[in-house]
């Protein structure tokens, strides 16, 4: 019998070899993903061309039938193959010269957009810039200094990296190896009986998913890849790394689906507060691409006149009509009233903790009703489990079966959740309430509620101690609120800072305002008074804002729907002919433009229908990215010769290079017919172009691209290094 | 002065038009080297400025040279429709504003009518004023004997052929037969005043009517003048022919006598009247044997060509009769003569006719109307400084290598050199060389004779193509290959442009500046290229002109992320994404921008997705985000409550097929709107439309 080699030799050929193994299966296992993906993105490509092809079909015309023009002098010309094996006889065939098609300038791919798309810096260098089949020398300290700007390039620790994954389950098959070779070996040395050998095996098997394996693996991978740690490192990694499974499936924070089955009864913030988190209150889209964060409803500041209390009865059977009704609907009124009162004090209370600070919203009416409510706090419960109520209120809701017979109806969770949610709305008009909920009338929802007034003050969520933060996968916006944060604004210089809209309940819109000292305007997103002197009052226009006679063109704003009611900015929303001449960017009022190889070079912008002076063309959109980022990638557009930055303000840079509009093709000229200006619109900065002189019909288009009418804004890489120094 | 390299190096003798090399000619004078002071140069040296300075003119000229030759085939634009060119278009513009199509019908049967009355109703009425013969004639002989010719009068008929005819009828109706006085001195008191004193014959009226079987075809008056024993003779036209054929024993060619004759036309074949009143004086010719017009196609082009004599030397000494030709509508009274009007065929007709008999009367009416056009003209461009009538003398100076060599050509007349289009004023010619001529740089120097002109290579000139572009990049298999009508590209020229026109004043033609050049853009704009798709770079059919990729203000791949980007998070649940998807693509498509747009917005989606909120059950969380809406203060509880009555209505509606829904729900929609549009228009209609509009407005906002 061959001599067995030393254990921790083997051990470490055995990781080795399973180690190559598991790597193997991981690159099969991603070759047949990226060819599933493959063929699938085929399938999609294939039925586009289907129908692009139909398109074409009935556009009437046919494409050229093959030779017919060439002519008989074309076709006597043959191409022959010869190979120097007999019996292999000289292939020929008629030549087919195609004509010749002009050929069009070089255009890198990119996204169309007609709005600004925020993006996180990169720290990872995708791709090394091409820079030509020769690389040069100073390409080569090019690429050198260029990698030095970034965390690293992508996939660059290929060789030789252990993932978590890989590290897994590579114990996961040693730990089955060793239970194989802890037999053998004791098979060789003791031949111990084979029955307890069968035994202790299976005993070792079903154990094997809880246990942690033996040292000699760790020993082995640890010899194997010394950088990943000693023995006991990865031993305590591999214990983590069993654990989180369980957390993944059942994700803490989220609250189960007030339409599904599981719904539960939970506090109304808890109930609103995705929609409430994710809601852009500028873009009125959830999670948009163009703000990194979006404040929380300012609930104060919500119009008391509009909760009208329906004092008639809805009904036969209203509640109003049950005695002692009244009595209570009104005490709660004042009760509610006294209740916002205070929540507002609360609100100020909170926002000068530091903690509580980034994430006022939601956490402010947990707070509200543990402070406020302060004799009844003993009760509440103080684990993070108290999530979920009471075990009843966990059972799944059953439309059909659950009848409004029953007075005393029991109430699923999805059905007490909306009942909070609406009386925080609604307060005490059970009528309307009833109706929104649909399944309960307002007797059914009044009792409800003298219920809920009651256990009001017993055990209540907690859930708002806990900033919640919704959570994207692989996402971070941590990268952009330094970005933003950091540029400190400087009031001796004519700089122009990106708005943020200031939140500060505790004093009026002072010099310590964000806004006040980034010069910019309190905007309607703020969470200011309407009163505070530092808002924009709009303008009282009848005629077209464009001349310097309308406040919001000399501030070089956009005429605010929401402010400007006189101008025609609010009004015709369907139609492209709107009265006031200063709202087209956030209409989107572009002239059509079109695409053609310039007469200067590469491709140029062309517009298709004649324009007057100063009127507004398009939009120059693309990635809103930071002055960082910026400059990082201005380095590689500059080796390129081709940028397609433009500087917004001082945080931020537009770059059209991977997404943008027609308008980025329109080339330099220090003689243009076109000038672009960055105008305020509604909160965000954004860039107009607009007619320097009367443009003619398929005119190409030009603006200067260093100088626009804002001044402040430089180049990229050029004017702003000199300003730093 | 038009260089040339081949052509004839001496300028001065007359080129036919149209030839090469023939701005040569015309009174250009030939170049004068390098300056006018210069002395006797060596040959050399002028041999080799030439060939610089046909290096640097020769090849713009002959395109240009080529371009007059092709406009002149196949005219692009006629020279008079422009707007520095208008003094060449005779028509004015007054008359063309009232005209009517009516009008024209009037005018033919007004003319017609005039006509019958000439033919019907007047008599012709000749007053012999004398025969003129200087050079033939010995004075003495006029003294002694012969103080008056016999002048014999014939009217001519030529009539319509008839099927047994072989050549048309002629007829002679003999009008009568006078003395004429012969040589008489019209500048004596005698002679001028006594107009009553001439011979007059009268042609009465019914001879033009129609005779006989016969059509007349034409009418010709047939002077025969017989003096003593020298006769002259000559007959015009087929009616000699007709004559010789026909009359071959006539006895005026037997006698031998001299007879002088000519011929005049009264009325045309196309019953036109040819003789207005007037003065008229005829040129006689002499009847003789060598006389070529014995051809039956003999045109007065030919019979011109055979006459020794130039037509209008047969007025100064040949032998011509001169009379006063009047119509009257009475046989004594000469003064109520009907006064004939030129007809608008008249001119070019009795241009063709001048070269036989010749009249005097177009001659006169030519002459009145250019002094007309002329006082237009002035009028019309008061700011023009009035060019020397007489002698203009414009010296073109074209600068060459690199300006460091010019020569200095003159011509006196407004003729352009390149495509010797006459211009007639200097400011058009100017104009003229500036547009059309654009391979050239002109620059006007005013000069004490006339103008300067300095001409020089325009370095910048801008020779790209301005066709149809799919012509240049021949998409392959697109413009052989129809199948039936297919669109083609839109070329644009702009063809009627009205520019703000500064007043017409040479100082535009002074040297310009850089600025003043900017404006000279070209007028040739539009959409003649070829453009891309900006999403795939292939080249766009005309078809798709229209279509504006940037329309739509949510692409796919960003309908794409947004529901990726929310279905990445990990702790939202399925009901809220949903919504928030369906929501943000509602934002993004219809591009919501304000605050109390967010009602409409919420009722909007809810009328579009209710049937899918229900069908997905996601009806709690669609109150949710209303809810949310709320307490970010965009929605009112009135929204929450109507979009979630709506939302109840579809659901109860869905208790039947599902499949109906969406078409059912859109119905809905409609005949609400509907519905709201009559309750609005019904009380509007009875009051005034302003209110009407208003309440209009109201709904669609």
């Amino acid at each position: 019998a061959p001599i067995p080699p030393p254990p921790v030799q083997r051990w470490r050929r055995r990781v080795r070899s399973e180690y190559m193994r598991l790597r193997q299966l991981k690159r099969l296992k991603k070759a047949e993903e990226v060819k599933a993906v493959f063929v699938s993105n085929r399938v999609k490509i294939e039925k586009q061309t289907s129908i692009l092809n139909g398109e074409w079909s009935n556009l009437r015309i046919q494409s050229v039938p093959l030779s017919s023009s060439d002519g008989p002098a074309a076709t006597k010309k043959m191409c022959t193959v010869e190979s120097g094996f007999p019996g292999f006889k000289v292939q020929a065939v008629a030549m087919r010269p195609l004509s010749t098609v002009t050929g069009i300038p070089f255009m890198y791919s990119w996204s169309p957009l007609q709005h600004n798309f925020m993006v996180e810096d990169e720290t990872f260098l995708h791709n090394i810039p091409y820079m030509g089949d020769e690389v040069l020398e100073q390409d080569e300290a090019f690429l050198e200094e260029l990698i030095d700007n970034y965390d690293g390039v992508h996939g660059d620790r290929e060789g030789g990296f252990i993932s978590d994954e890989i590290f897994k389950e590579l114990v996961e098959a040693l730990n089955q190896y060793s239970d194989h070779e802890d037999e053998n070996e004791e098979e060789a040395a003791t031949a111990a009986p084979t029955e307890k050998k069968e035994a202790e095996r299976a005993i070792r098997r079903s154990s094997t998913e809880g246990k942690i394996p033996s040292d000699k693996i760790f020993t082995a991978i640890a010899s194997m890849f010394p950088y990943k740690g000693t023995m006991e490192e990865l031993k305590e990694k591999y214990k983590d790394l069993l654990e989180p499974p369980s957390l993944v499936k059942l994700p803490p924070l989220c609250t189960p689906n007030v339409d599904g089955p599981f719904a539960k009864s939970v506090q109304r913030e808890q109930s609103l507060h995705s929609f409430h988190t994710l809601f852009c209150r500028r873009c009125f889209k959830y999670d948009c691409f163009l703000h990194p964060f979006h404040a929380t409803p300012n609930v104060y500041k919500r119009k008391s006149k509009e909760i009208r209390m329906e004092t008639d009865p809805c009904g036969a059977d209203c509640f109003l009509l049950q005695k002692g009704a009244k009595e209570f609907v009104d005490q709660n009124m004042l009760r509610s009233q006294r209740f916002r009162k205070r929540r507002r004090h609360q609100l100020q209370q909170q926002q000068q903790r530091p903690a509580s600070a980034s994430c006022p919203g939601p956490s402010g009416f947990a707070e509200e009703s543990k402070d406020g409510e302060s004799d009844h706090e003993t009760t509440s419960s103080s684990d993070g489990n108290s999530r979920c109520q009471t075990p009843t209120k966990l059972r799944p809701v059953d439309d059909e079966a659950e009848q409004p017979a029953s007075c005393a109806a029991e109430w699923s969770g999805a059905e007490e959740s909306l009942f909070r949610v609406l009386h925080g709305t609604y307060f005490n008009n059970f009528c309307s309430i009833a109706r929104l909920i649909g399944t309960k009338n307002c007797k059914e929802v009044y009792t409800f509620a003298v219920k809920e007034a009651l256990i009001h003050r017993v055990p209540l969520e907690d859930g708002g101690i806990l900033p919640q933060k919704k959570k994207r996968k692989h996402r971070q916006a941590a990268a952009l609120l330094t970005a933003s944060a950091l540029s400190i604004p400087d009031n001796s210089s004519n700089q122009v800072y990106n708005y943020q809209p200031c939140d500060h309940p505790d004093h009026p819109c002072d010099s310590t305002c964000p806004c006040v000292i980034t010069q910019n305007f309190c905007e309607k997103f703020c969470q200011c008074e309407d009163e505070c002197q530092n808002r924009f009052p709009g303008c009282r226009c009848k005629t077209q804002c464009n001349t310097k006679q309308c406040p919001c063109y000399l501030a070089v704003r956009e005429c605010d729907p929401d402010l400007c009611m006189t101008c025609g900015a609010a009004e015709h929303w369907d139609s492209k002919v709107v009265s006031c001449k200063n709202c087209s960017i956030q209409r989107g009022l572009k002239k059509h433009l079109l695409l053609a190889p310039s007469d200067v070079a590469g491709w140029g912008t062309f517009i298709k229908e004649p324009v007057q002076k100063n009127e507004f063309i398009s939009e120059y959109c693309g990635e809103l990215i930071s002055q960082e980022e910026a400059d990082r990638r201005g380095r590689i557009y500059d080796k390129y010769m081709s940028s397609f930055l433009f500087n917004l303000n001082n945080d931020f840079v537009v770059d059209a290079t991977r997404k943008g509009n027609k308008i980025r093709f329109a080339n330099h000229s220090v003689n243009p017919n076109c000038y672009a200006k960055v105008v305020m619109v509604n909160g965000d900065h954004r860039i107009g172009i607009f007619a320097k002189r009367s443009i003619m019909q398929g005119e190409e288009l030009f603006f200067d691209y260093r100088y626009s009418q804002a001044d402040a804004l430089k180049y990229v890489g050029i004017e702003r290094e000199v300003d730093m120094s | 002065m038009a260089p040339h390299r081949h052509g004839p190096s001496a300028g001065g003798h007359p080129v036919t038009p149209g030839g090469a090399g023939g701005a040569r000619a015309n009174g250009l004078y030939p170049p004068s080297s390098s300056s006018s002071d210069s002395k006797k140069p060596n040959m050399q040296v002028v041999q080799a400025d030439h060939e610089l300075f046909l290096q640097a003119f020769e090849k713009p000229t002959q395109i240009y040279r080529f371009l007059r030759t092709r406009n002149l085939i196949a005219p692009i634009f006629l020279h008079r429709t422009l707007t520095y060119m208008s003094h060449r278009n005779s028509r004015k513009k007054a008359k063309r504003k009232s005209s009517k199509v009516d009008n024209l019908l009037f005018r033919v049967e007004k003319m017609q009518g005039d006509q019958e009355m000439h033919g019907l109703a007047s008599n012709l009425q000749l007053t012999f004023t004398g025969f003129f013969h200087k050079s033939g004639q010995p004075s003495q002989d006029c003294e002694n004997e012969q103080t008056s010719v016999s002048l014999e009068v014939l009217l001519v008929k030529v009539c319509h052929k008839k099927r047994k005819d072989v050549s048309c009828p002629v007829k002679q109706v003999p009008a009568g037969k006078k003395q004429v006085p012969l040589n008489p001195d019209l500048t004596s008191p005698s002679g001028a005043g006594h107009f009553g004193s001439f011979p007059s014959l009268l042609v009465p009226s019914s001879e033009f009517e129609t005779s006989n079987s016969y059509t007349v075809k034409s009418y010709s008056l047939l002077f025969r003048v017989s003096a003593g024993k020298r006769p002259y003779g000559i007959q015009n036209e087929f009616y000699l022919c007709c004559q010789r054929y026909k009359r071959r024993s006539s006895p005026l060619r037997e006698d031998g006598e001299n007879t002088l004759v000519a011929q005049m036309t009264v009325f045309d074949k196309n019953r036109r009247l040819q003789l207005l009143d007037g003065d008229y004086e005829v040129s006689m010719q002499e009847l003789t044997q060598q006389c070529p017009l014995n051809n039956m196609r003999a045109t007065w082009e030919t019979i011109l060509d055979t006459k020794h004599m130039p037509p209008l030397k047969a007025f100064c000494d040949g032998p011509t009769l001169r009379f006063t030709l009047r119509w009257t509508s009475e046989v004594c009274d000469g003064s109520t003569a009907p006064v004939a009007k030129p007809l608008a065929t008249r001119n070019s007709d009795a241009n063709r006719e001048s070269s036989g008999p010749t009249d005097r009367k177009p001659l006169h009416a030519a002459v009145k109307e250019t002094i007309n056009s002329d006082k237009v003209h002035t009028r019309a461009r008061e700011h023009v400084p009035a060019e020397p009538r007489p002698k203009l003398r414009i010296f073109y100076q074209f600068q060459y290598n690199n300006n460091s060599r010019q020569q200095t050509e003159a011509r006196d007349d407004l003729h352009c050199p390149w495509c010797t289009l006459n211009c007639r004023k200097l400011y058009s010619l100017l104009k003229h060389l500036k547009l059309s001529h654009p391979r050239f740089v002109f620059n006007y120097v005013p000069h004490p004779k006339g103008a300067k002109i300095e001409v020089s290579i325009n370095e910048s000139y801008d020779g790209s193509y301005a066709g149809n572009p799919q012509d240049v990049h021949g998409q392959p298999g697109f413009a052989f290959s129809r199948n039936g009508p297919v669109k083609r590209a839109a070329v644009t020229h702009v063809l009627v442009c009205r520019p703000k026109r500064s007043k017409p004043s040479l100082s535009e033609f002074l040297e310009c500046e850089d600025g003043e050049r900017q404006r000279l853009r070209s007028y040739v704009g539009g959409l003649n290229r070829l453009y891309f798709r900006s999403d795939s770079c292939v080249p766009r059919p005309p078809q798709e002109m229209d279509v504006d990729s940037e329309d739509e203000r949510d692409p796919d791949w960003l309908k794409e992320k947004t529901a990726k980007q929310i279905e990445d998070f990990t702790d939202v649940n399925e009901g809220e994404k949903e919504i928030m998807k369906l929501w943000n693509l509602h934002v993004m498509k219809h591009g919501f921008i304000a605050d109390h747009q967010m009602n409409e917005a919420c009722l909007l989606f809810t009328e579009l997705h209710c049937a899918h909120l229900v069908r997905q059950n996601l009806r709690r969380n669609f109150l949710l985000h209303l809810v949310s809406m709320h307490d970010f203060n965009l929605v009112n509880t009135r929204t929450i409550d109507q979009a979630m009555a709506r939302l109840e209505a579809a659901a109860h509606g869905d208790k039947q097929p599902a499949e109906e829904d969406e078409a059912e729900e859109e119905d809905e929609w409609e005949t609400a709107e509907e519905f709201q549009m009559e309750t609005d228009q019904e009380p509007s209609e009875s009051e005034d439309p302003n209110r009407w509009q208003e309440s209009q407005s109201r709904v669609l906002n």
